[in-house]
């Protein structure tokens, strides 16, 4: 009796968890599909684009699971920052450090095309070092609340 | 710490959202941006030799183009360059379009003095053409590309044949010359005057003559020049010299031993 009641109570616990976990994979895996078809087109010229993306998509989603099942702990933010971490990772290759060549043959000659992202990718990882410091603050309250609630006791 | 948590997590979705729109709209603008070259065109003008190489931008985007630069390199077959030229635009503001023609000017003259070699053997000009430009005044754009253009030298295998001689009179002789070259030159025809002279081997003017010339593009040349020289003067051996005035360059003497 004692051992159905606790299965009960630990399912209750993580269902919403799960559900959670599955609409968080689901919202992630529209953007990364939308780039994934955006690009599809161009992917003679960005053969190693779609790999690399579903690497880090599975990454990602794998922190993503991970960080929402241990909801409630520390390594919550931890899985947190390796999230952001590898999100920034991504877009550092995936605009190959900012400066994207295209080697286009048109007829008779080559096309070289040239886009300097820097300025982008700097915003991009700025966003990102932005949510890995998120994550520290809310690690350091989290331990700091949990002492306080010892000390109380 | 709470509130330190708050504003953070308040920029880095604000930031995000900045991030989306600004990708969504430049990845749209950038779609709607028509940038492109016409065919080159080349022709002749007073000396110069005008590579004409039309450019159209059309900016229906959200953001304005800035720092339109375009650059063009002609080299020839070693890699030397001969000639380079650069257009301008500072802004081309949304909503509008520019359509310009970036000419590459190569002075004929600078040629002639320079490499004599493109006036009797045909080569081919390399054309470095690179187009930088700033999207949004954040994203520095660089199209280039690299473009072989052929030159036919319009005096192309110029030679003299066997060298006859006629009774003309007691005291003077009549020469034949025959003359042949091909004219390869796409682009221009060759109008203007040729004069001949005749050295014997001692340096001393025999004679000389002045023809008119006018070979057409892709045609060759073949005519026997005839000059009436001092028969005393003449020798077995000596020099023939060419020069030429054309509406296009000026070259000489070029010398031709014979005998």
């Amino acid at each position: 009796m004692v051992e159905k009641g606790d299965t009960k109570a630990f399912l209750r616990k993580m269902m919403p968890r799960v559900f959670k976990a599955a609409v968080l994979v689901g919202i992630v895996y529209v953007p990364v599909y939308f780039v994934s078809t955006l690009i599809r087109p161009l992917q003679s010229f960005f053969p190693w684009y779609e790999p690399l993306a579903n690497i880090f998509a599975v990454i990602f989603t794998i922190f993503l699971v991970v960080g929402v099942f241990s909801s409630g702990t520390v390594f919550q933010y931890v899985f947190g920052v390796a999230r952001t971490l590898v999100l920034m990772m991504f877009f550092i290759c995936a605009l190959n450090g900012g400066v994207v060549t295209l080697a286009v043959p048109t007829e008779g000659a080559t096309t070289n095309i040239l886009v300097d992202l820097r300025i982008v990718l700097a915003m991009l990882v700025l966003v990102c070092l932005l949510g890995i410091g998120k994550n520290v603050i809310q690690a350091i309250e989290f331990m700091s609340s949990k002492t306080e609630t010892k000390e109380t006791q | 710490m709470r509130y330190a948590v708050r504003a953070l997590g308040w920029a880095t979705k604000t930031l995000w959202i900045l991030i989306i729109v600004f990708a969504g709209t430049s990845v749209y603008s950038a779609m709607n941006v028509r940038m492109g070259f016409g065919e080159p065109q080349v022709f002749l003008s007073s000396g110069f030799v005008i590579l004409s190489i039309p450019l159209f931008v059309n900016n229906s985007g959200f953001y304005d183009l800035s720092e339109l630069n375009l650059t063009v390199d002609a080299m020839d077959y070693d890699g030397s360059l001969v000639s380079t030229s650069t257009t301008f635009v500072p802004l081309i503001p949304r909503g509008s379009s520019v359509e310009t023609a970036h000419n590459v000017s190569i002075s004929l003259d600078d040629i002639t003095s320079d490499v004599l070699n493109y006036l009797f053997n045909d080569t081919i000009f390399n054309v470095d053409l690179s187009m930088k430009v700033n999207f949004a005044r954040v994203i520095p754009f660089q199209v280039s590309m690299n473009k072989t253009i052929p030159w036919g030298a319009p005096l192309y295998d110029f030679s003299i044949g066997q060298i006859s001689y006629d009774y003309y009179n007691l005291t003077h002789q009549r020469v034949l010359i025959p003359l042949s070259f091909e004219n390869h030159s796409p682009y221009f025809d060759i109008d203007g005057i040729m004069q001949v002279e005749i050295y014997n081997s001692r340096d001393e003017l025999v004679g000389s003559r002045t023809l008119s010339l006018n070979v057409s593009s892709h045609s060759t040349y073949e005519d026997q020049v005839e000059l009436i020289v001092d028969i005393s003067k003449l020798t077995e051996s000596g020099e023939v010299h060419f020069s030429f005035e054309t509406s296009m360059f000026s070259l000489g003497p070029v010398v031709i031993p014979y005998g």
